[in-house]
Order: C-alpha cells, then sequence, then structure tokens
C-alpha cells in the first residue's frame, strides 16, 4: 500500500504489468545461464549435437503457433501457465543444489540458479492472486508433480550429469519462454483488448 | 564405359551443400536457406528434409519456391515454436549424391524481423531537439502478445564517424536531447523480439537542426 493503509487493491492490469515484467526477467536469467552453461561446458562435450532432449513439461499440451495460442481458452491458457510454473517448484529447488555440487560451474550461474528459484515462486504467487481475481471459483490446484526427481545420482558418472544439468537449463530457457509469451499475450487479451 | 567417359568429362557427384541460415521474420513463419556444393558439371537436384523434436518421421520441404532460390519455406501450418527441427539437405546428380550436416534449429530464436517502418524526425521550432517516431515492422503482430519488441535508435552528425545508441523499450517514440544546432543529423532504428536477433537497421533518415549560423560566424571571428 502507497501510504500504509491496509484496504488498497492493486488494479488486475498491474498485476499483470508485474507479472510479465518478472517472467520477462526469468526468461532473460534462464537464457544467460544457459548460454554461460553452454559456452563453458558444451565445445568439450558435444552434448546437444545427437542427444534427445526431453522435458518433465513434455507431457503438457501447451500451443505451439500463435493460432493454437489465440484459439485456447483465457482460463485454459491461465490454468497451463500454472501448471507449467508449478511444475517447476522441485527441479529448480535440485538444480540450486546441483550446480552448487559442479566444480568448474562460475558463480554467476549459481547467483542465477538462486535468483529464478526466488523469483519464480513471486511469479507463482502473482498469478495466483490474478487467477484469484479472474476466475475466483475455478482454481484447479493440481499438485500432481510431473517431475519424476534427479536422475540415480550415484550411478551417474560426471558426464551424464553434466548432461542431465544441461538438459534441464535448456528445458528452464524454453518453459520460461513459453511461460513470458503466453502471460503477454493474456495481458494483450484480458487488459489490452487485444490492441497492446 | 558410360562412367568412364563421364569422368573424363571432370563429371563427378555432387559436392557437399551447406545450410546457411534460418530464419523467421515474424514467428509465424519461417525459412532456411543452403548453399549448393558443386554440381559436378551435372544437372542436379535438392531436397531440403526434416525431422520434428518428439517425431520420427522424416518430412521434405513444403515449398521450395517463395523464398528465393535454395531455400525451403515452412508456412504457419509447417512452423511450430518451442521444438527442435533437425534440417539437412540432400543434392543427387546421375553420379550420385551427398547430405550437408544436419543443422538443428530451436525456431524461438530464429525470429529477426524487418526493420522497423515509417520513421519520422520532427525539429520543434525554435529548440534543438529531435523527436523521432516509428512503426513496428508491417508483419509483426505485437497487437494480440504474440511478438514482443524492443527498440534501438541511433543517430550521428552526417561527418562524424561514431553512432550514439539509445535503446528504448517498446516505446515508438523518443526525444533526443542536446543536438548541434545547424548540424545535418542521420537516424536510423531497429528492433529486436524477445528471444531473436537484432533486425537490419531502417533506411537512414535525414534531417537538419535549425539555427546554424551564429557558430559558423564564431568559427571565423575565432581564426
Amino acid at each position: 500500500c502507497p501510504d500504509g493503509g491496509t484496504n488498497c487493491q492493486m488494479s488486475t492490469g498491474a498485476l499483470f504489468d508485474r507479472a510479465v515484467k518478472l517472467s520477462h526477467y526469468i526468461h532473460s536469467l534462464s537464457s544467460e545461464m544457459f548460454n554461460e552453461f553452454d559456452e563453458r561446458f558444451t565445445p568439450s562435450r558435444r552434448f546437444l549435437a545427437k542427444s534427445v532432449m526431453s522435458c518433465h513439461t513434455s507431457s503438457l499440451n501447451t500451443p505451439e503457433d500463435k493460432e493454437q495460442a489465440q484459439q485456447i481458452q483465457h482460463e485454459d491458457l491461465l490454468n497451463l501457465v500454472m501448471r507449467v510454473l508449478r511444475s517447476w517448484n522441485d527441479p529448480l529447488l535440485h538444480m540450486v543444489a546441483e550446480v552448487q555440487d559442479i566444480r568448474e560451474a562460475p558463480d554467476t550461474i549459481l547467483w542465477k540458479a538462486v535468483e529464478i528459484e526466488e523469483q519464480t515462486k513471486r511469479l507463482l504467487e502473482g498469478m495466483e492472486k490474478i487467477v484469484g481475481r479472474i476466475h475466483p471459483f475455478d482454481l484447479e490446484n493440481d499438485v500432481n508433480s510431473l517431475w519424476s526427481g534427479p536422475p540415480a545420482a550415484q550411478s551417474a558418472d560426471e558426464n551424464s550429469r553434466l548432461f542431465a544439468f544441461y538438459n534441464l537449463l535448456h528445458c528452464l530457457r524454453r518453459d520460461s519462454h513459453k511461460i513470458d509469451n503466453y502471460l503477454k499475450l493474456l495481458k494483450c487479451r484480458l487488459i489490452h483488448e487485444s490492441n497492446c | 564405359l558410360f562412367l568412364y567417359t563421364v569422368s573424363l568429362n571432370g563429371q563427378s557427384p555432387p559436392g557437399k551443400p551447406d545450410i546457411i541460415k534460418c530464419r523467421s521474420f515474424e514467428k509465424v513463419t519461417f525459412s532456411c536457406w543452403w548453399k549448393p556444393g558443386s554440381d559436378g558439371g551435372l544437372p542436379t537436384n535438392y531436397s531440403l528434409l526434416y525431422r520434428k523434436e518428439n517425431d520420427p518421421k522424416v518430412y521434405e520441404c513444403p515449398d521450395y519456391e517463395t523464398s528465393g532460390p535454395n531455400s525451403c519455406y515452412f508456412d504457419k501450418a509447417h512452423t511450430s515454436f518451442w521444438i527442435f527441427y533437425h534440417i539437412y539437405v540432400n543434392a543427387t546428380n546421375a553420379l550420385g549424391s551427398n547430405v550437408s550436416d544436419e543443422e538443428s534449429v530451436d525456431t524461438t530464436y530464429i525470429v529477426q524481423p524487418y526493420p522497423p517502418i515509417n520513421v519520422s524526425l520532427t525539429v520543434e521550432s525554435g529548440r534543438y531537439d529531435l523527436l523521432a517516431k516509428w512503426l513496428p515492422p508491417a508483419m509483426a503482430d505485437v497487437q494480440s502478445g504474440w511478438l514482443t519488441l524492443k527498440y534501438e535508435v541511433r543517430l550521428k552528425e552526417e561527418k562524424e564517424q561514431e553512432w550514439e545508441a539509445h535503446s528504448v523499450g517498446n516505446q515508438l517514440k523518443l526525444r533526443l536531447y542536446g543536438l548541434i544546432p545547424g548540424g545535418n543529423y542521420v537516424v536510423q532504428v531497429r528492433c529486436k523480439p524477445d528471444s531473436g536477433h537484432w533486425s537490419e537497421w531502417s533506411p537512414e533518415s535525414y534531417v537538419q537542426i535549425p539555427g546554424g549560423g551564429k557558430k559558423t560566424d564564431l568559427t571565423l571571428w575565432i581564426s
């Protein structure tokens, strides 16, 4: 509250502005983190070339082009965003723990992992507020975890561990971009009547 | 005997083609271009083949015409985002065939729009500052929020070497201060989507700031 009162309320538009700023920031950090890691570790190990990448969120049927994104009901798109966001809670915690174990990982990667984990929590809280405003009686609280946990750590050698981490960073960059893109669509649709 | 004859003529299987780049101009469709290797002195056919992430099937390019020679155009029905396309080009002539390296393209990261359009420059009378305005490139759908662009403006006095750059965020105008009276300025604008690349610069726009007379007098007087 600007003047210390307790009864003030941000408009839904202002909440959306914040959410979009946050999702944009999270995606920038994820992108930077992926690139830093890629530059440092890929040249010697050639991860990407033929490897099969898969994300824990790939079972979610998210829009893959503009038409699909425009045809989906905004309630459903909001629910998808929430599911993707929630599905990252555990992997992000794992990521923060994992990055501390990777020797030769620069400090900037650790800092970004921690920051992304915190900001994603904030974004999720913000989005819960928005969803609560738009569909107060329709809060789908899906606690089903899509993530099946880290790969068995003991058996994994250094290389497959690094690859698993690389894969996770790739998925994070992709999902954070989806979330950011969907939120920007939703904001234009719900707040600006599709005239951003 | 036939093979012997043709090799005497310097004919050979085609050289290895090379995928040069893939680009999406508006985040709805995309195109890839390749550089052919040598044709071996024979008519050579090229085909672009691709696999999409999580789909084992191999598809052939849907349109070799729209984006010019040695290109493949993926219209909106063939374009998905947030997935990898694994792409390679086959070259075949009567003596054999050759295949390019495989390129893995994440379409999300190849968006590079056209430059902004309608760049206009206005000098307000009696002042030495400049208002630059522009519009997003015609094909970019920024209204729906599908594509979000940020802009950069650069300017220089015509005779200067160095540009002065200003990042603008997603606004469609910028006021520039502290310009030299009588100076001739060149201004260009470019745009960049969230996860893509900067567009080329818009064509140069020129403007003269009024009030140059006094400066010349002063220079003469000093010398």
